[in-house]
């Protein structure tokens, strides 16, 4: 094999596994919009306010500590013990749980049989307030988040790939980061155990029957409010996933919100209402990226090709299949 | 109330009480004082011409719709509204005039959301598919095969009911509903847009139903030869006021409702 081609082909294995992350956000998008038909401005926000609660806890930070300590004058940081990872992230469960009813209560339940405009604006006053929050509660600093995922360039790819190329030639082997292909696994346990959940329980039926038709779900007697609940606690606990994977790699910081807008160029690619069309979607996107930062990247001055080049992916895309590769086909009715 | 509630009520006694029921959308008046009653164990037939108020009579005894004024009493208790979830909690089931199933889903899917309240593991057992979750699915999968023989459905078992032809979507919505196994089942035509075999069969399940597992049953029609042939008592409704109520060879002699159905004549 000539190098040209295994370049190419680790380019593409690593875009697939940056597009797993886009992915696993677009997949909390997509999960609420067909349950709820809100489209969920701050999904990125809940991948942040996870990572950031993740951290606090395993730390042993006390929650609101610096309102605390205005408040009573007091001097409380710490609570000088830390947690074990696997504690950590189930209270973190737990908070994404009581995060998803409290917003059920609070914005949606009045917000019923309002206009998705309104719901929409609804969501992106919670994205802020939610980074607020975040903020209030664990400080506003760059944190490191170590939940035991090892890292770095995998040794085995590199040398089972190294003697690949053609003989005299200068190849080092492939490099994928290992963090990487814990995510893709995890992914796709995830998404795996989602489509079983949804396929061959009761709850799973009411939920894609909500999904599909809410007026004949609630004629059987499915409460929408409880499936709502759910739905935004499996959208919080996914964003969970995504703000351990992203955390873990770039330290969890109030930017990680705004990666999460990359899940829109996939939501356009795969339309708002598909489950199959996020994966796909963040997959193309993800390798799109890699393949255009290493082969077109160099006419660029600023080498930022990375930051928008999924938009423009989303916008050529639009003109040729606005539903986007698996949304519901869309019939003007005259 | 409560499904148990309904269950004690001995047949041929009142089920369903509507008292002086009135519901307005902005200015349209949709009914005026409007009361009648079902009895349990009967075929009650709703009719009346096109925008009657037949529909939003059915929505207010499923709590799709609140009415403006007016009572409910529902074996035996007297509510100013229904809820939706407390009707299909209560042993009420019903069926739509604009078929409303899950289109993506198959036909036992649809039927096994039927079952969805009967079903009693919680979240987290079937979330680990562990202990008795596997045989509660079985249980009641058992369940919805007795309502897909009955309802001849063998053949689209698996199919999404979205492709199925429309008159198989509404004998599925016609399962979906059995399946909650319904004390009082609410049918909005059901017939409607069927040609005349598969209006019999239809006429034919809602008998069955009837007879067999003492379903009440409250129906819209436009098939006069259908409502005629199957209702115990009629009611009916002009323009969201009550014509004329009684059994249907009563029905078929007032005055009243020759007159809406037809138009008065002049002189």
């Amino acid at each position: 094999m000539s190098v040209e081609l295994l370049n190419f082909i680790e380019t593409v294995l690593n875009g697939l596994m940056s597009g797993v992350m886009y992915s696993l956000v677009a997949l909390g998008f997509v999960l609420i919009f067909k349950a709820s038909g809100v489209f969920n401005f701050a999904q990125g926000v809940f991948a942040l306010f996870a990572a950031l609660t993740l951290v606090g806890y395993q730390t042993g930070q006390v929650p609101f500590a610096h309102l605390i300590n205005e408040l009573f004058g007091t001097n409380y940081h710490n609570w000088y013990a830390s947690m074990p990872n696997f504690l950590a992230i189930l209270l973190t469960m737990v908070t994404m749980i009581a995060l998803a009813w409290i917003i059920e209560r609070l914005v949606l339940k009045h917000l019923v049989n309002q206009d998705p405009i309104i719901l929409f604006m609804a969501t992106i006053g919670l994205a802020f307030a939610l980074e607020g929050v975040g903020d209030l509660m664990w400080g506003s600093d760059v944190k490191v988040l170590d939940v035991g995922i090892p890292s770095g360039g995998s040794i085995w790819l590199e040398e089972a790939t190294i003697g690949l190329a053609a003989e005299g030639s200068d190849y080092y082997g492939m490099y994928v980061d290992v963090l990487n292909i814990w995510a893709t696994v995890i992914a796709v346990i995830l998404v795996v155990s989602l489509a079983l959940f949804s396929q061959y329980t009761k709850t799973g039926r009411a939920l894609r029957a909500v999904a599909d038709d809410h007026q004949a779900a609630l004629s059987v007697g499915i409460s929408l409010r409880s499936i709502w609940i759910l739905v935004w606690a499996i959208s919080g606990f996914i964003a969970m996933v995504a703000g351990i994977m992203w955390g873990t790699e770039s330290g969890v910081q109030f930017s990680l919100s705004l990666i999460a807008l990359k899940a829109l160029p996939v939501l356009i690619l795969g339309g708002f209402t598909s489950i199959p069309g996020a994966i796909i979607g963040g997959l193309l996107i993800g390798v799109g990226e890699k393949l255009a930062e290493i082969y077109i990247g160099g006419y660029f001055e600023t080498g930022a090709l990375e930051n928008w080049f999924a938009y423009v992916m989303a916008l050529v895309f639009l003109l040729f299949r606005p539903q986007g590769l698996f949304g519901d086909k869309i019939i003007e009715r005259v | 109330m409560s499904l148990e509630d309904l269950k004690k009520i001995p047949y041929g006694k009142t089920a369903i009480e509507l008292k002086n029921i009135s519901l307005a959308f902005g200015g349209v008046k949709a009914l005026t004082d409007v009361s009648f009653d079902v009895k349990k164990g009967e075929v009650f037939a709703i009719i009346g011409p096109n925008g009657a108020g037949k529909s939003s009579m059915l929505n207010v005894i499923n709590g799709f719709y609140k009415p403006t004024s007016g009572t409910i009493n529902f074996a035996g208790t007297d509510r100013n509204e229904m809820e939706p979830e407390l009707a299909a909690k209560s042993g009420i089931a019903r069926t739509f005039q604009n078929i409303a199933l899950f289109k993506g889903m198959s036909t036992l899917d649809n039927l096994m959301t039927g079952r969805l309240l009967k079903q009693k593991q919680n979240f987290i057992m079937q979330a680990l598919y562990f202990g008795p979750v596997a045989k509660e699915e079985e249980e009641h999968r058992e369940r919805v095969e007795r309502v897909i023989d009955f309802l001849d459905l063998q053949s689209i078992r698996r199919t999404p009911v979205g492709s199925l032809p429309y008159g198989l979507q509404k004998r599925v919505e016609l399962g979906r509903a059995l399946a909650m196994e319904p004390e009082i089942l609410l049918l909005d035509e059901p017939m409607a847009g069927m040609n005349v075999e598969e209006k019999q069969d239809m006429s034919r399940f809602v008998l069955t139903v009837n007879n067999e597992l003492k379903t009440t049953i409250v129906l819209i029609e436009h098939d006069m030869g259908v409502v005629m042939d199957i209702s115990d008592r009629i009611v009916v409704l002009d323009y969201g006021k009550k014509i004329g109520s009684g059994l249907p060879k009563e029905i078929r002699n007032n005055k009243a409702v020759i007159d809406a159905y037809l138009g008065v004549s002049d002189d």
